[in-house]
């Protein structure tokens, strides 16, 4: 790749960002409403946010019940798809389970689930669980299924019992698919995390943006919605780095560019 | 129709003489029923009866859809057989078994691992010490050819190349017999011609038990010691013939060798008849 070229793709997030930003800060002038602050209103209101203890604590603790339940979840989704993928009978008792819940959204379940646990840590936690778990299930599911029989055939001849084939085999070529699915897991903590806050409102980063919202401080709503969202392109970017390390081995050689030129 | 070998082979006496035969794999009316959506049975390999001598090179020839994998894949223990059973060395076989080691057209590499780490795959499972797996491993990769290439992935290579990698893959856990399904089938013709060529030297050297399928007439005369002609629908065995040619073989005298010449052209012969009567069946 040319020196431009690279360059051109190290600042095109940049200048995503900056481009959104203005668009916002435009239209905001333009529109004139007192729920709508400008860009520059919002971002100023950023450094009271971080800078207040409280709102700190309240921000680490979505970050800790969103680690949680995506880290368990991964853990049981990941088996669970893999079973899945490679046993007809597993696959059978499970699908109709899954595609009951899949379709609901997670956060319609909080009334319930809090009446049962509460609206403390344990149920918001089992909200974002419950979102994560069904994409990494299914891609986990698909990946496994995709895994080519002669492959799984040579480990036998090699000696590999069916266990042995599931987590040697089964599970490094399922990876890149099953990560596929942990990223999609991750973007749904994220908002599974806000709305659950948004619902059982006592803590956390949700909290902070409904009750600012309460009280008609707009520019910390739109500020915690940029730092919300700085925390997506930030997790993202952290896991896609972890993503490439593990899976280069699948990355297509060539890089296929939209021009020729 | 009986391949007769020419009158002048019988003066020629093989390079090597030939070990005191024994029956390595034994095939017993094996019949193998698949079920296919239209509720009818397809009948993929009827009543087949094969012995095969240790240290020989046998090929399976046959038109596409006479269940000549699928004879491999029962010998190889991936598919259980409907009725009948297969031996290796009196043993019924019921699954497979590092003694018996596959080599796919489809290459199937591990393709989260290197050169290196494919080859080591099968010793590693077998308790090899990993620093004695390792250099017989990369004495392995530098027989087949591939030496400099140790840490390459198989997206890296060529489809030559890889099958060369599954092929020292395969040998690195010493089974007693390969099992080659159609291991050139996805290569170019050069391509094919050297890994042959390649093939032959290597197996010259120990003389491992091999099962070959193929669907190539001369890939069939150039390799093996005996060819077994498949018929199709249902999948029997119309005839096998054995190869009196002297070993080594080179491709360039086996060429111009009348002998060689004859085989090619009574199979090739007898290939499109079973090929005709598969069609009208």
């Amino acid at each position: 790749m040319t020196a431009p070229a690279a360059l051109a793709r190290r600042a095109a997030p940049v200048f995503a960002c900056i481009g959104l930003l203005a668009v916002w800060q435009v239209a905001s002038l333009v529109l004139k409403n007192d729920s709508f602050p400008t860009a520059i209103e919002a971002i100023r209101a950023i450094p009271d946010i971080l800078g207040d203890k409280e709102s700190l604590i309240n921000i680490l603790a979505s970050l800790r019940r969103m680690a949680l339940g995506f880290g368990v979840a991964v853990l049981v989704s990941i088996p669970l798809g893999l079973l899945m993928g490679r046993s007809r009978a597993v696959a059978a008792f499970f699908n109709p389970l899954l595609m009951v819940i899949y379709p609901v959204p997670k956060a319609a379940l909080m009334p319930i689930i809090m009446l049962w646990l509460g609206v403390g840590d344990i149920t918001k936690t089992l909200v974002i669980f419950l979102g994560v778990s069904l994409p990494v299930i299914y891609h986990s599911f698909e990946g496994a299924k995709a895994v080519e029989e002669k492959m799984l055939w040579s480990g036998a001849a090699m000696g590999l019992s069916p266990g042995q084939r599931l987590v040697r085999i089964v599970l490094p070529a399922a990876l890149p698919e099953i990560l596929t699915g942990c990223r999609t897991g991750l973007v749904l903590a994220l908002i599974t995390m806000i709305t659950s806050e948004m619902i059982a409102r006592q803590s956390g980063a949700g909290n902070i943006l409904f009750n600012a919202l309460d009280m008609g401080q707009y520019d910390t709503v739109f500020a915690m919605i940029i730092i919300v969202g700085a925390m997506g392109i930030c997790l993202d970017a952290i896991f896609e780095r972890v993503r490439a390390r593990l899976v280069r081995w699948s990355e297509p050689q060539f890089d296929m560019p939209l021009s020729f030129s | 129709m009986k391949v007769v070998p020419s009158r002048s082979s019988e003066w020629v006496k093989p390079v090597m003489p030939k070990k005191p035969a024994s029956a390595i794999i034994e095939i017993e009316r094996v019949s193998q029923v698949f079920q296919t959506s239209a509720r009818k049975d397809h009948v993929a390999l009827s009543d087949i009866s094969l012995t095969i001598e240790e240290g020989a090179f046998v090929s399976i020839l046959g038109p596409s859809g006479c269940g000549k994998s699928t004879l491999l894949y029962v010998v190889g223990g991936f598919v259980n057989p409907t009725s009948g059973s297969a031996k290796i060395k009196g043993r019924t076989i019921t699954g497979p078994g590092p003694d018996r080691g596959p080599v796919f057209q489809e290459f199937a590499l591990f393709p989260w691992k290197t050169v290196l780490g494919n080859v080591m795959y099968g010793p590693r499972q077998q308790g090899v010490r990993t620093t004695e797996a390792e250099a017989q491993s990369r004495a392995l990769i530098e027989m087949v050819g591939l030496k400099g290439y140790e840490n390459f992935y198989p997206k890296e290579l060529s489809g030559g190349m890889k099958q060369r990698v599954a092929l020292a893959r395969t040998l690195a856990y010493h089974p007693e017999v390969l099992l080659m399904d159609e291991p050139f089938g996805a290569l170019d013709a050069h391509t094919r011609t050297r890994l042959q060529n390649d093939l032959l030297n290597i197996w010259e050297r120990d003389r491992k038990t091999v099962l070959f399928v193929t669907h190539s007439v001369d890939e069939a005369v150039f390799l093996s010691d005996k060819v077994v002609m498949m018929s199709k629908s249902p999948g029997r065995i119309r005839e096998v013939i054995d190869i009196d040619l002297p070993r080594p073989r080179r491709r360039s005298e086996l060429l111009l060798d009348p002998r060689y010449q004859k085989y090619v052209v009574d199979i090739e012969r007898m290939f499109d008849e079973v090929d005709e009567t598969g069609a009208l069946l």
